[in-house]
């Protein structure tokens, strides 16, 4: 790789996300990488695809950083400002989200996540943000990507509370919850990962260049299932970091 | 004439009862009804039980001056600035009994309550460990869909005693205009036994009249409007003011601990008689500083 052609972790996280994206399709985001993400889907390859925030924002177009979604920085010229209603009711439990985005404190084996409370011998210790749109989101969006950086403590075998629904216990046990959907892929800063199609058990697609697979195990608290040769990302082209350093993140708010 | 619905702070926060089941109308660091919190405080109106999709510094303050018994949320913070110590300690400690759900679910449970009917059937917290609390609390229950056959779950109905919303405008009547996102606040606010706006401009009712479309909270549903400039400070106000990064940042901080907490309280809400005290303690040249570019809107 030449120096030309350097680039952080963040971007690449952004851009293996925004290439899942699919031109057409409408996304549920909150802040930060997965918002920079549709962006750059939107610059590339996907340029009719359209961002809804939970709060009830439609199609923003920001130009200052936000602190979050409640800052009205992210609500900058958007199509429309509505209500969880119509977010959170009408789009996603109506079937129209096709993305969904979402982090958390951890992620497990089956791909549900925490973000609420991790525990001690089995007593809460610490508490987070709680669900917010989150449990909603993992429940009823076409299907979820999961954003997150890679640590052996944020990838628990099962994670200490389950806010937001991914496979549950694996095999079919989400769909006899009444549940349709789910977690899809999950981009870390080492790989991007995805799940087994039988056994719903986290699964290593491909490991970021430079980037050993045995450091993704080691940094994963369960064995990830490992099928073949494993791929490497294709890493960010110069196109796509030119774009994402002059056009979307240029004072690097978010990736730097 | 239609009656006049203008009251003071003092006296719309000494009509809510003790125990009271109040709906706040903020989300993290936008559009906290900060002034009635404060008297809330002032006052000591306690045993609360608090509704909120997404909590913010209303809800923090009000947990953390120990005002509340009950949490009915879905999560919150305060974005960037930080989490809402005050209430993740107090539910750690044990301190109040949280019921916690999903936005949507909130949303939909005051939708119910506003449209008078007992639940609403939905589609979340289906495999969420959130579910089994609601269901033994009698606050939901997994059923089957009667006409398809699959799996849902009833949310029984909200109504909040109080709601307290922060508008941009309302006239005397209640009619409110609420510029940027509404979250769930139409909901609740139409779900609620009364609602109480406080709202940065008093707007003559006839301004109103000229254009109707504009109103999204009918005075149908307003029982109290309090007049008060810079009554989400220091949470933002869209197209009114920009929320104050520092003090939010400062607040976190302080509210990680008790004393902290306590410190804050004594030095913005106690230690000042009014909102106007409150707004001195902070200084009109903050105050200005954070007024919104008209095109922009923070």
């Amino acid at each position: 790789m030449s120096k030309s052609q350097r680039y952080s972790p963040s971007e690449m996280m952004v851009v293996a996300a925004s290439r899942l994206l699919r031109d057409g399709e409408i996304v549920l985001v909150g802040l930060g990488l997965p918002q920079l993400a549709c962006l750059l889907a939107k610059a590339t390859h996907a340029p009719g695809l359209r961002m809804v925030l939970e709060i009830g924002v439609l199609e923003p177009e920001p130009v200052d950083p936000a602190i979050g979604i409640a800052d009205p920085r992210l609500w900058y010229r958007a199509t429309c400002h509505t209500s969880f209603t119509e977010t959170l009711g009408v789009l996603l439990q109506g079937g129209r989200i096709d993305v969904g985005f979402l982090g958390g404190a951890q992620v497990d084996r089956f791909g549900n996540i925490n973000s609420t409370h991790v525990c001690q011998n089995g007593r809460p210790v610490r508490r987070f943000r709680g669900s917010g749109g989150a449990c909603d989101i993992a429940a009823l969006a076409g299907r979820v990507i999961i954003i997150t950086p890679h640590e052996r403590r944020r990838f628990p075998e099962r994670v200490d509370y389950r806010t937001s629904p991914g496979f549950l216990e694996g095999g079919r046990s989400r769909e006899a919850a009444g549940l349709r959907g789910g977690p899809v892929h999950v981009i870390t800063d080492l790989a991007v990962l995805g799940f087994d199609a039988e056994t719903r058990e986290m699964r290593l697609i491909s490991v970021h260049p430079g980037v050993d697979p045995e450091a993704v195990q080691e940094a994963t608290g369960f064995p990830l299932v490992w099928a073949g040769e494993i791929q490497t990302t294709p890493p960010p082209s110069r196109e796509e970091l030119e774009i994402l350093r002059t056009r979307i993140d240029p004072h690097g708010w978010y990736l730097r | 004439m239609n009656p006049d619905k203008v009251r003071s702070l003092q006296e719309v926060v000494a009509s809510v009862p003790e125990g009271a089941h109040v709906a706040l109308g903020g989300f993290a660091v936008s559009g906290c009804p900060i002034a009635f919190v404060h008297e809330m405080i002032r006052q000591r109106r306690g045993r609360l039980t608090l509704s909120q999709a997404v909590g913010g510094m209303d809800t923090d303050l009000l947990v953390g001056a120990g005002l509340v018994d009950t949490l009915i949320f879905g999560g919150g913070s305060l974005d960037r600035a930080g989490l809402l110590n005050r209430v993740n300690e107090a539910i750690l400690r044990g301190r109040v009994r949280v019921l916690e759900q999903s936005s949507l679910a909130i949303t939909l449970r005051y939708h119910a309550g506003a449209l008078g009917i007992p639940y609403i059937p939905t589609r979340t917290l289906l495999g969420s460990e959130m579910l089994e609390p609601l269901v033994e609390a009698g606050e939901a229950e997994v059923a089957e869909d009667p006409f398809e056959g699959q799996r849902i779950v009833r949310l029984r109905a909200l109504r909040p005693d109080v709601a307290v919303l922060h508008v941009q405008m309302a006239d005397r009547q209640g009619n409110c205009r609420i510029l940027g996102p509404t979250w769930d606040n139409l909901e609740k606010a139409r779900a609620a036994r009364r609602t109480i706006v406080l709202t940065e401009e008093l707007v003559d009712e006839e301004a109103f009249r000229r254009s109707p479309e504009g109103t999204v909270l009918s005075g149908l549903y307003v029982d109290a409007v309090v007049p008060l400039r810079f009554s989400a400070y220091p949470t933002a106000c869209y197209r009114k003011y920009d929320y104050d990064f520092d003090h939010l940042r400062r607040y976190a901080t302080l509210a990680q601990t008790e004393e902290g907490f306590a410190q804050y309280l004594e030095e913005y809400v106690l230690g000042t008689s009014d909102h106007e005290g409150y707004l001195h303690r902070v200084g009109e040249e903050r105050l200005r500083d954070l007024v919104a570019d008209p095109e922009r809107g923070y």
